[in-house]
């Protein structure tokens, strides 16, 4: 691996060896496709060290180049047409970023401002599919079922040995009690091919997965050696910061460098270094909080401050598609717990009307409090929240508000500032605010923030801070350089004589002040005046309503709201999971995405759930599109009522169908 | 009264008529719908039959429409208990209530605590720097126990891997997020160990409470050891699972509870369920060690699984820091679930399970914190693997912090205000204010275990042990800080235990923990501990 420095030099060096062999009018193959980037940052650099495109144009960073990338060490000649850009670029445009990891889009056109339009329906109607789909949905089921216990019960008297690990063996109850397990051995068997296949290489835009091969139904899987890159539309990498170039790479390079691998202890027990304290700090700032904190794992962010918020004798009203985390938290702190239908905002408050009324169960005591933890962005839905909705309830019942913004923070919002921005509502008025930096920010772990007392009491009552391991320097780096880029960062412009220095701007949302960065990083000038982040949020947005209206107008039947960059689509019948995901996969452009099925959801909406990236172009989109379109024939999925489009016209119509508004 | 009979049935007459006339129709109309010939009939029969079957058959209809009919939309509220309100009196209520504050604000104990939380500035090391202290000090406090952190073959991997995957792995093992490097990790783990097989989680501390869940449920028995740490406290919390516990690192007591659980399941005929033993390797709250041989043996004799939490051990104790199945030598296979700190052991993060293949796969599907969480960085992963290397191939840096640590205990042992129930090959070593002045225990010997001494036994239903220890906490450990702060002023950087006061099922003697890293010279140690030596005389000696 050369280091940043080499890299400086080594594009120069290879455009003039290119040059003579460029020839722009055909652009078929990776190598003239290169030549013309080059050329094009070669005629940029010639003029001056910032390239000569508008800064909006130029994604990222001056130190990487597309020649020094891995599209060269492709041996494959954009076999599968995810090395190129379909839409070659022109002389002006410069992109510095590998198209692999995160896709080079320059048509202004393809981008969108994700914000709440006042009035606009939150749900759409959940649309029942046709009823010869729901009863063959229910017979696949009741085959499996009724199929799979005869053969236990068969399996167990006369192949004895198979079964032997679901049996009393030797004095040992079995491990795994084979009613407990029955839907792992007979559905989650048969899709095994489809989930945790394992991958190497940076998740962004593209993705590598090892190729396996079974010859006993899944039992076991080997890997061939073979690896297959294909489109990547199932990672949690909304604002495509999963790269391993740029900005962000090299500042958490530096980092490392610098800070080493791990702090070796606990926030409150000697782990806690300066690098804490500024992300807190940015965090908190980027949130609109007063104070935040900030854990070494996303699930363990719920998992171990619920339990500090809540105890016995307060009343944890929970959305009931909330994340496992959120349930293994409020278990833990022994609060009662009642739960709402999804989103439905009646139910909610006819809980709350009830829950006040009659107190505590028995004794009829008053609740201590009462908590309402919602999700911002719902994972398997692609719902959002009520917000507005939850907050009149608020004022009026006195709940305390916790909101999981585990997806939603920096993938909505104008300014990615999560589903508070995007509805243009005061963060103050929610009391606490949570979120990972899994997601949009490309890093690991996740924060708490709230008012500053609330928080100190947090620091010294979770569970993380006195016995967890702290977030290694390395992440911290990854989430104050890309946090910074979706801020901008503000620097004190140079003090004139008499002059008192400007103060730094405190407004929400505002850029990130200098002072809460580490000095040493330093951001390419694309972050740091923020027209980098901007151009991410602008793209994920696009992205994500291109594919939920394009979808639709194919007629399939999608659940969620259109700004969200989670899209699921229905299968509803098991059989089709699996099929879907191995055509998906085995196209010319392997596409590789979500199955989820019951109980991950309800029992008949087995479904697969897209994640759109800004990483992603508009043709990729495309791509998924088309790719949609054909297996959705094959496979009878298209089953929503209404005006249907040809693929052609959702291709060409791509911007009409972004901006059109319900 | 005999004419107006007659009279009044004159008058009913129509009535009379209008209801056989209707019989009739319904009759006529029932028997119109096909198969109610069949319906009547099979009625007809059971009734002569068996005239008590029909009252019997109406009552549990009658019982049907009532279930049906009934609301069951107040989930868990007894019915008994619910009053029924008008909406008037409701929104009285809704007025009424005013909630707790959602956290109560720090007393000015836990604001100084928090004031007192230090600050490394720059990188961590056998002499990190600290924010509001001139000087380098001597690190007695960071998990660094074999020196790794710092070691810049590491650094260069992790380099490496960041330029080739990128940070984050944006997704869940299960989808797109097993990333080869975690696999390879898994598979040197394991090789590290001798187990079939390893699974990673991307946190240490949410491993065991997943690990202890994944397999404990509702019914199961676990026998817990009395002294274990927090994490496998809310495992044991989140299982549901009966809990039978024992006195802290007394085999002899697990046994006694090993032979009643056995009895009490013959007693009822209950059916076999899972049972486990859940214990520590190194305890992480007092640094006392399981004699795991004796663990191991009762486990096989009396068919219980073992969960062994080497948090603290793993990369700490053996030859070449394998821990305690090393240590004793062991085979790691004979641990059924061996967990162990990633984030300890090897200066990286996560945390892992090792085991048969069966035990990993299981956790794969039902481990929450595995199933529900990102996988880790992939650069930490690397990190760790060429921990793994660096230990394998250094068998010298196990040795340098074995001489160490019994460097320090050489000179802590002999203060005579001061209490060290650890273990002395524990690489954590936690210092209570001796209480009595002239003690009749060795110093080895933990204070909390002081039933062993005792005849009776104690219940194991119950957590507490027969004669707890009493300590006050607040004074100690405000005589503690002062320990930590006069040590700081001298250059020797040390941390007082904390503990979630309140939380914890047993209270933890306050303690201080020094942990010795194999990077400290064995000169810095000696000083370090001089110091320790001097300030605990200085602070606890004086109050007498």
């Amino acid at each position: 691996m050369p280091s940043p420095i080499a890299l400086n030099l080594s594009p120069t060096r290879s455009m003039f060896k290119r040059r003579s062999s460029s020839s722009l009018a055909a652009l078929a193959s990776a190598k003239s496709y290169l030549a013309a980037v080059s050329e094009a940052d070669a005629r940029a650099r010639a003029h001056g060290a910032t390239p000569t495109s508008t800064p909006a144009l130029s994604l990222s960073s001056s130190v990487t180049t597309n020649s020094e990338d891995s599209v060269l060490a492709e041996e494959d000649d954009n076999r599968d047409g995810l090395a190129l850009p379909i839409v070659p670029p022109t002389s002006e445009q410069v992109f510095n970023t590998s198209h692999l990891e995160f896709g080079h889009s320059a048509n202004q056109r393809h981008r969108y401002k994700s914000q709440y339009v006042p009035g606009a329906a939150l749900t759409h109607d959940e649309v029942d599919p046709p009823y010869y789909v729901l009863i063959t949905t229910y017979l696949s089921y009741i085959f499996l079922i009724v199929l799979g216990h005869v053969r236990d019960f068969l399996g167990k008297r006369l192949n004895p040995g198979k079964y032997r690990h679901l049996m009393p063996a030797n004095g040992y109850a079995p491990l795994n009690s084979d009613f407990d397990s029955f839907y792992t051995r007979r559905l989650k068997t048969r899709l095994d091919d489809c989930f945790s296949v394992p991958v190497t290489g940076v998740p962004g835009r593209t993705i590598i997965t090892f190729d396996r091969e079974t010859n006993d139904y899944n039992l076991t899987m080997k890997m061939t050696g073979e690896k297959t890159r294909g489109l990547n539309i199932s990672s949690y990498n909304y604002l495509g910061f999963a790269q391993a170039r740029g900005g962000c790479a090299d500042a958490v390079e530096e980092c490392l460098r610098r800070y080493g691998i791990s702090t070796c202890g606990g926030r409150l027990e000697g782990g806690t270094s300066d690098l804490h304290v500024m992300a807190e700090a940015l965090v908190a700032r980027f949130v609109g909080q007063e104070d935040a904190l900030i854990s070494s794992m996303g699930f363990a962010t719920n998992s171990t401050i619920i339990p500090a918020l809540v105890n016995k004798g307060c009343l944890v009203i929970s959305d009931e598609l909330n994340h496992a985390s959120i349930r293994f938290g409020v278990r833990l702190s022994s609060a009662s717990v009642r739960m709402f239908k999804h989103n439905d905002m009646k139910d909610l408050e006819s809980v709350l009307r009830e829950a006040i009324s009659q107190g505590q169960p028995k004794t009829h005591r008053p609740w201590k409090k009462i908590l309402l933890i919602v999700e911002g962005l719902y994972s398997m839905e692609g719902t959002l929240v009520n917000l507005p909705a939850i907050l009149e309830l608020k004022r009026k019942y006195k709940f305390y508000l916790f909101i999981d913004e585990a997806h939603s923070i920096g993938a909505l919002g104008p300014n990615g500032r999560g589903v508070v921005d995007y509805f243009g509502i005061n963060p103050r008025s929610v009391d606490i605010l949570m979120g990972t930096f899994t997601k949009s920010f490309g890093a690991a772990g996740g924060y708490i923030s709230g008012n500053k007392a609330l928080i100190d009491r947090l620091r010294v009552a979770g569970h993380g801070g006195t016995y967890a391991e702290s977030i290694t320097p390395a992440v911290v780096s990854q989430i104050l350089s890309s946090m910074a880029s979706i801020m901008g960062v503000w620097t004190p412009p140079p003090v004139q004589k008499g002059l008192p220095s400007p103060a730094e701007p405190v407004q929400h949302p505002g850029p990130a002040p200098v002072s809460m960065l580490p000095p040493w990083m330093d951001l390419p000038l694309v972050q740091r005046d923020g027209s980098e982040g901007r151009e991410r949020l602008r793209r994920l947005a696009f992205n994500s309503r291109y594919l939920a209206r394009g979808l639709m107008k194919l007629g399939f039947i999608t659940y969620g709201h259109v700004d969200s960059p989670i899209v699921p689509l229905l299968l509803f019948n098991p059989g089709k999971m699996a099929v879907f995901h191995r055509m998906m996969r085995t196209r010319r452009t392997p596409i590789y995405v979500v199955v989820v099925s019951y109980p991950a959801t309800p029992l008949v909406t087995s479904r697969v759930r897209f994640c759109v990236s800004a990483s992603h172009t508009k043709e990729d989109i495309d791509t998924v599109l088309r790719a949609c379109d054909e297996i959705g024939d094959a496979l009878d999925l298209k089953h929503l009522p209404g005006e249907r489009w040809p693929i052609q016209r959702i291709v060409d119509s791509a911007v009409e169908l972004v901006n059109m508004q319900d | 009264m005999e004419s107006s009979y007659p009279a009044a049935a004159r008058t009913l007459e129509p009535v009379f008529a209008f209801m056989s006339s209707s019989l009739a129709q319904l009759e006529t109309t029932f028997y119109k719908i096909p198969g109610s010939h069949v319906a009547a009939r099979y009625v007809k029969s059971s009734h002569q039959n068996d005239p008590g079957r029909t009252v019997v058959e109406v009552l549990i209809f009658v019982f049907l429409i009532f279930t049906i009919l009934q609301q069951r939309t107040r989930a868990g509220d007894d019915e008994r208990h619910f009053i029924k309100y008008s909406d008037e009196e409701i929104d009285e209520s809704v007025d009424d209530w005013t909630p707790e504050p959602l956290g109560a604000p720090l007393d000015d104990v836990e604001t100084a605590d928090l004031a007192a939380v230090p600050v490394i500035v720059g990188p961590i090391g056998p002499k990190p720097r600290l924010l509001n202290s001139s000087k380098p000090v001597i690190n007695m406090v960071s998990y660094n126990f074999t020196g790794l952190a710092g070691n810049e073959l590491i650094r260069d991997r992790a380099i490496e891997t960041l330029r080739k995957y990128g940070l984050g792995s944006c997704g869940p093992p299960g989808f797109y997020g097993t990333i080869d490097v975690h696999m390879e990790l898994e598979r040197n783990l394991a090789d590290f160990l001798g187990t079939e097989s390893v699974i990673l989680y991307s946190q240490s501390f949410s491993t065991i409470p997943s690990v202890i869940s994944a397999f404990a449920k509702r019914h199961d028995i676990i026998v817990a050891d009395r002294g274990v740490n927090f994490a496998i406290q809310k495992g044991l919390q989140i299982s549901r699972s009966t809990i039978r516990w024992f006195d802290h690192n007394d085999p002899r007591s697990l046994e006694d509870v090993l032979i009643a659980v056995e009895k009490e399941r013959k007693k009822r005929r209950a059916p076999l369920t899972r049972r486990f033993i859940v214990t520590e390797g190194i305890f992480e709250k007092d640094g006392s060690m399981a004699d795991l041989p004796r663990i191991i043996e009762l486990k096989n004799k009396y068919k219980f699984r073992l969960i062994l939490d080497e948090s603290i051990s793993f990369g700490t104790v053996g030859r070449t820091g394998r821990g305690l199945t090393e240590l004793y030598n062991v085979p790691a296979s004979e641990v059924d679930m061996l967990v162990g700190s990633v984030a300890n052991g090897l200066n990286s993060a996560g945390g892992f399970c090792a085991g048969a293949r069966a035990v990993t796969e299981h956790q794969r599907i039902n481990g929450t914190s595995f199933v529900f969480s990102a996988a880790g960085p992939a650069l930490l992963a690397v990190a760790a693997s060429e921990g793994i290397n660096i230990l394998c191939n250094t068998p010298s840096l196990l040795s340098t912090l074995r001489g160490n640590i019994a460097a320090v205990r050489a000179i802590l042992d002999r203060v005579d205000v001061l209490d060290i129930p650890s273990h002395p090959a524990s690489p954590i070593i936690h210092l209570h204010v001796r209480t009595t002045p002239t003690p009749t225990t060795n110093g080895l010997l933990d204070p909390s275990s002081a039933a062993t001494i005792s005849t009776g036994k104690s219940n194991p239903l119950s957590v507490h042990p027969r004669e707890p220890p009493t300590f006050d906490i607040a004074r100690e450990e405000r005589l503690l800080q002062e320990l930590v702060d006069e040590c700081l002023a001298q250059g020797v950087w040390i941390t007082r235990a904390k503990r979630l006061r309140g939380q914890e099922l047993v209270e933890a003697r306050p303690s201080v923990r020094l942990a010795v890293s194999a990077a400290l010279s064995r000169k810095d140690c000696e000083r370090a501990a001089q110091v320790v030596r001097a300030a605990a005389g200085k602070v606890l000696g004086r109050r007498r």
